[in-house]
């Protein structure tokens, strides 16, 4: 096992010279993304690992999804349901932008101060720190600016103190980013209040990862609010088309699924032969495949 | 299968060109060990990457200097792997994700928790397991946990396809992997519900409790509520026309309230005799449900002569403090005998407490239920109920009364699903409301509500303002004058204590003398407010943690972040998140200038000292 594994070492070295994807050494490594050549690769796995690499540099386009949603939130609130790195910042910034443009006002809120401190660099460097402020726990920086990035318990706290004081909250839209925490057991209930009391005038735009009953969520909030709000989710649900393997303890490596989806038949066989097998040697202990 | 070695795992797929990769692993530790392990035996042969990670590094550095000699460097530099999970500091986390984004990692090992959001991407994401790991052991990961794992394989621009990888492990099983890969997400499942600082907040706002109860029925989770309503009330609406319908047909003059009403009594008696203890334990275990309560003494076992003072009772469990002064914990029936005072536990006082029960214990011990009697009253109640069904079927109303028996018998089955239909639809309107209405009776007998009014007093008014997770607590700590009286560091611990998670480590460092009679203090205050909690049915308030308070206590005497690291034997994460947190509880203390300028200076200038570097 050791030697082979020393081998297969080497093996990986020499591919990671020439390695097409890497920014740093693309330009002068032309190989490209051909299929790594293994000993114990068959058709299959040939197949399971095709087109593997880079794509062709290609300028930025945005999806039609990103510009659905853009173009709903002129009239609606809108709620985005697609998975992580598939451009859901990109709609709240150009949303922003043109909102900025316009010298009206906006709050964008995350579930975490680590994120709030990243979003604040990002609209730095987008709209000029001028435009920009932060409000954390304990992290206060340019407050009245047009656009306030912050974690949706001080925005839910801004709302309670309006209310309190009949003043209104200084926003023409609220993006409320990683909205599917509404359902995180300790602090879910905050986003349920900034959204039931964010008044009916701002528009909302909800970012969040793909969830089961989005269109029952998008009613919620119509009901609450009196607004109708638009569902808007990524076609395909990925950005980068996934495929699933199986890695055996020899390394070698088989597609998870079958053509249609289902679990790959010889995994099963597989996984029913070692249960026999450790029926007969070792009754009564069960162990996963 | 057991999990495959960190290199021999990374070697396998740096053979497909599967790299980079995310590994995802149960546990901080799973995740650290594999790191090092991987970085042990593998050694990045560019050198223009490793001089590129150095480089970074370098720069970095000079920005985040909490993370210069961090215990895993090298496994970067030369390695081209790291571990990414909420053990580590956040400045850490965000030079990998910067590494990982810069195309610099081969891989990185991380827990399936890893922060939402947190963003970085790469080609391949391995699982290990089909399962997560909770406090209590093992769970099947949910879609939407594998979604957002899986999410993560493939970088945008940067890959054509994007790799989930199924590895050995003692909790895989690709089957499972393969029918979560299909499952639809999870529905977002709403977790409304009632806390102080709304509570004040909104009827501060509105002035009355109608407002926040329009608020609270606004809720995602209520909206469920409305749906099982009109749902159960149409049913109820056939079931009822189902009864008439019938009555008619027999032609009997009955209105629907007398099936009711029989269904009622037939039910309520075959309560009754359900409830009916059969046995001396069953009568002992209820009566000990309804006498076992915080501040009253019990005797242990069956003799009863260890004597604990209750401090807290969960349903079946019951803690407390034994007289040499260690705390005990042990189930409700092994309870032989308890004592009817209701005494405060001052835990300094506990000696005067045993010393009156040992004098007194005699006349003050309550006396048991004997299974016959509880049986003669319930079987009293038995007759008279019996009594009761029978009048319902007089003799005298003309009506055949064998023939009336026997169709409201016939009637049970439908008059029963009114009757259940009614109490839920009643449960359920009150669900969304009742937690606040529990929580308004707690901040009414402190002083911080008036109930009958629906006001919030002046003292209510800057407690609305302290937005922390334990507002009533603090509240009634800056009321006693407790707070005030504290030192810097003595009330940075303390408010460390209170803001920690309850039962996370963060080492054992010894607590001095002042510090213990400050917690002490504390702990009365949280001891008084959760009586009041378990009185009025809101969850109480978890307890201190001591270890934290003894971390930041450390903290507030002004060692270097490296010290406390090495002196506390805590996670950084773990460390860095408990003093952030205390620090944010710190100012808003701090924003109470003008009704406690005291507790608020020392407090502003204690979440100085807590927020210095890398705290932020």
């Amino acid at each position: 096992m050791k030697r082979s594994g020393e081998k297969f070492r080497r093996g990986g070295s020499k591919r990671r010279g020439g390695r097409s994807d890497e920014p740093a050494t693309a330009s002068k490594a032309p190989v490209s993304s051909e299929p790594v050549r293994h000993p114990t690769q068959t058709r299959e796995v040939k197949q399971l690992l095709a087109g593997i690499g880079a794509p062709p540099p290609a300028p930025f386009k945005p999806d039609p999804f990103q510009l659905e949603a853009l173009a709903a939130l002129e009239f609606e609130d809108i709620l985005v349901t697609a998975p992580t790195g598939s451009g859901k910042t990109w709609i709240a910034q150009e949303a922003i932008r043109a909102l900025l443009n316009e010298g009206r006002r906006a709050w964008y809120t995350t579930p975490l101060k680590a994120l709030t401190n990243s979003k604040y660099q990002e609209f730095i460097d987008q709209f000029g720190a001028n435009q920009v402020g932060i409000l954390t726990g304990d992290r206060k920086e340019n407050p009245d600016a047009s656009l306030i990035v912050g974690t949706t318990e001080i925005y839910r706290n801004q709302l309670f103190d309006s209310l309190r004081g009949g003043s209104e909250v200084h926003a023409d839209l609220v993006v409320l980013d990683e909205a599917h925490y509404l359902a995180d057991e300790d602090r879910g209930h905050v986003w349920e209040e900034a959204i039931i009391l964010t008044p009916p005038r701002i528009r909302l735009l909800l970012l969040s990862a793909t969830v089961g009953n989005a269109d029952v969520f998008a009613e919620w909030l119509e009901e609450v609010r009196g607004v109708h709000c638009g569902v808007v989710s990524r076609p395909g649900a990925r950005p980068v088309p996934l495929r699933a393997a199986l890695l055996l303890p020899d390394k070698r490596l088989m597609p998870l699924l079958s053509e249609a989806g289902r679990l790959n038949p010889e995994i099963l066989q597989m996984g029913e032969r070692a249960r026999e097998e450790r029926m007969r040697s070792r009754p009564g202990r069960r162990r996963l495949y | 299968m057991p999990e495959m070695p960190a290199p021999i795992l990374l070697s396998a797929l740096g053979s497909y060109n599967l790299l980079p990769a995310i590994v995802f692993l149960p546990t901080r530790r799973r995740c650290d060990q594999a790191a090092s392990e991987a970085a042990l035996s593998r050694r990045d042969p560019s050198a223009e990457r490793r001089e590129a990670r150095r480089k970074f590094m370098e720069e970095f550095v000079t920005i985040h200097p909490e993370i210069r000699g961090h215990r895993h460097w090298s496994l970067i530099i030369k390695g081209a792997v790291a571990s990414h999970h909420a053990g580590h500091i956040p400045a850490w986390k965000l030079a990998i994700e910067k590494l990982m984004s810069a195309g610099l990692l081969d891989a990185i090992f991380a827990t399936a928790t890893v922060a939402a959001g947190v963003d970085f991407p790469a080609r391949t994401v391995v699982l290990t397991g089909s399962e997560a790991r909770t406090g209590s052991g093992w769970r099947q990961f949910t879609a939407s946990e594998l979604q957002q794992m899986t999410g993560r394989a493939g970088r945008r621009g940067r890959d054509r396809v994007g790799f989930i990888v199924a590895a050995p492990g003692l909790h895989q099983d690709p089957q499972k992997i393969a029918e979560l890969l299909k499952a639809p997400p999870d529905p977002l499942v709403s977790q409304f519900r009632a806390t102080y600082s709304t509570l004040l907040n909104l009827l501060d706002a509105f002035g009355s409790f109608a407002h926040i109860r329009e608020v609270a029925e606004k809720s995602f989770a209520h909206r469920d509520a409305i749906g099982r309503i009109k749902s159960l009330l149409a049913h109820r609406a056939e079931n009822e026309a189902r009864i008439e319908e019938k009555l008619k047909e027999a032609s009997i003059d009955l209105p629907l309230s007398g099936v009711l009403g029989f269904e009622r009594l037939v039910s309520a008696r075959s309560r009754l005799q359900e409830f009916q203890p059969q046995t001396r334990a069953e009568v002992l275990q209820r009566w000990l449900h309804n006498v076992v309560q915080p501040g009253r003494v019990v005797g242990i076992g069956r003799s009863g002569r260890r004597l604990v003072l209750v401090t807290e009772r969960r349903d079946g469990s019951v803690a407390g403090v034994r007289e040499d002064g260690r705390r005990a914990s042990f189930p409700l029936e092994r309870i032989g005998r308890v004592y009817s005072p209701v005494y405060h536990p001052n835990l300094n006082a506990t000696e005067a407490v045993f010393d009156e029960i040992h004098a007194r214990g005699r006349e003050l011990v309550i006396p048991e239920p004997r299974l016959s009697e509880v049986r003669a009253e319930e079987t009293d109640a038995l007759q008279v109920m019996d009594d009761l069904i029978g009048s319902l079927t007089p003799a005298s109303s003309g009506i055949d009364r064998e023939r009336l028996t026997e169709l409201l018998w016939g009637l049970m089955a439908d008059a029963e699903a009114i009757e259940r239909a009614t109490r839920r639809v009643e449960a359920l309107r009150d669900e969304v409301w009742q937690p606040f209405a529990q929580h308004a009776r707690v901040l009414a007998h402190f002083g911080y509500l008036d109930f009958e009014t629906e006001k919030v007093t002046g003292r209510g008014r800057w407690l609305a303002d302290l937005r922390i997770d334990r507002p009533l607590l603090v509240g009634e700590a800056l009321e006693s004058g407790i707070l005030a009286s504290l030192d810097l560091p003595l009330m940075i611990a303390v408010m460390a204590a209170l803001t920690a998670d309850e039962d996370r480590d963060y080492g054992e460092l010894e607590l001095s003398d002042s510090l213990v009679t400050a917690l002490t203090a504390f702990e009365n205050v949280g001891f008084s407010v959760a009586t009041e909690e378990w009185k009025h049915g809101v969850e109480p308030t978890p307890e201190l943690n001591f270890s934290a308070a003894g971390a930041a206590f450390r903290w507030a005497s002004g060692v270097e972040w490296s010290t406390l690291v090495a002196d506390t034997r805590a996670e950084e994460g773990d460390l860095y998140r408990m003093l952030s947190r205390t620090g944010e509880a710190l100012l808003q203390i701090a924003g109470l200038k003008r009704v406690h300028s005291q507790a608020a200076q020392t407090a502003a200038n204690a979440a100085e000292v807590v927020l210095r570097e890398p705290v932020r």
